[in-house]
């Protein structure tokens, strides 16, 4: 007894430090999101492009899709583009929620619609567009509704218009194939039969 | 002149203790009153920015912190009670977004960890009493025997130098 008791100071500090080790190779902006499996919240935004047009959640249905936060301002968004343009040439529909800086560098203090259009549109041709069109989402309201806490972020919508992924950080080759091209292909299956 | 410059560095200590941080956004805000100021204050310490690894929204300048921190205002002002706003970024942002867990069957262990450990400690440190108590008085019996059997034998020695000194006579 008293042999084990010897030991009990090491088998604490290896629990300890397996721990903490493992924490090291965790994501730490990993997390489950709450607003999965929920539908759309409600939203009438304008188009990026043609702001005549609104967008309301009910004229998103019918067919699974992306929904894909992005900006110009981002890097990681703009490394996306060329990527997510190769997805929609294998069919998968993505739609952009624009999101709109505070206080854009490129853009300055006041909120300039044809300047942005005109970024939106040349980084478009430079690196492919993967969007059938983009929500402007201006006061990040639609984005705060979707917990979105930066950008990129993606949700894969059903036909239902219901969430149910939500992914923060980029798409590229590895993280499509292991998890976001298995959950897109279920819907995808689906859409049909309901 | 050394006592004149300790307080002078102590006055200067205690003013900068006494500073509170600058809410730099918050001095354009206006609230109706006070109770308001308070609510927005706790409330945007106590909400965490989904962002940013361990800083509260006041303290952070992401987009995300500086949308939350207007919807907190917003919702104030029109006379939202502390939890609906604490319900609203938690249907968003999860449990995650407020630095308070809430008690469920996931944070039980984390909430009663500290209650644990401390009954751990005190049942340790009363075995440990009782085995010194114990060791302690087994100490003092032996010693006491000892020194029964030394005084028994310095008695006989004694005994015995008295026989001597009785037989030489």
């Amino acid at each position: 007894m008293r042999k084990l008791m010897f030991y009990v100071p090491l088998v604490l500090f290896l629990t300890l430090a397996l721990f903490l080790l493992s924490g090291l190779f965790s994501n730490p902006m990993e997390r489950e999101s709450v607003t999965t499996n929920k539908p759309l919240p409600a939203f009438s935004l304008p188009d990026l492009m043609q702001p005549a047009q609104r967008w309301q959640p009910e004229q998103l249905r019918g067919e699974t899709f992306l929904l894909n936060v992005w900006g110009t301002w981002c890097p990681t968004c703009n490394a996306e583009l060329s990527y997510m343009t190769e997805l929609k040439q294998q069919g998968v529909k993505i739609i952009g929620l624009y999101y709109v800086l505070p206080v854009d560098p490129l853009l300055g203090e006041s909120f300039d619609l044809t300047m942005l259009q005109a970024d939106v549109s040349n980084k478009l041709q430079q690196r492919g567009n993967p969007y059938q069109f983009n929500i402007l989402d201006a006061d990040r309201s639609l984005s705060l509704d979707l917990g979105v806490s930066g950008a990129p972020e993606t949700f894969i919508v059903d036909s239902n218009g219901i969430v149910r992924e939500h992914h923060i950080g980029d798409i590229n080759p590895q993280v499509w194939r292991n998890k976001l091209a298995p959950l897109y292909q279920k819907w995808r299956q689906q859409d049909g039969s309901q | 002149m050394k006592t004149l410059l300790w307080l002078l560095t102590s006055i200067l200590l205690a003013l900068s203790a006494c500073a509170t941080p600058a809410f730099a956004t918050e001095e354009a805000l206006r609230f109706d009153n006070e109770t308001q100021r308070k609510l927005y204050q706790q409330l945007t310490a106590e909400l965490r920015c989904p962002q940013c690894q361990n800083q509260n929204i006041a303290d952070s300048n992401a987009i995300v912190s500086v949308d939350m921190r207007q919807k907190t205002y917003d919702m104030i002002k029109q006379g939202s009670s502390r939890d609906d706003v604490l319900d609203y970024m938690i249907n968003r942002y999860g449990n995650f977004v407020h630095y308070q867990p809430p008690l469920n069957r996931y944070t039980l262990l984390l909430w009663l960890a500290p209650v644990l450990m401390l009954l751990a400690l005190v049942a340790l440190q009363l075995k440990r009493r009782r085995q010194q108590a114990a060791e302690s008085s087994s100490e003092a019996a032996a010693e006491s025997a000892s020194e029964q059997s030394a005084s028994a034998a310095l008695d006989a020695e004694l005994d015995e130098l008295i026989e001597q000194y009785r037989s030489k006579k």
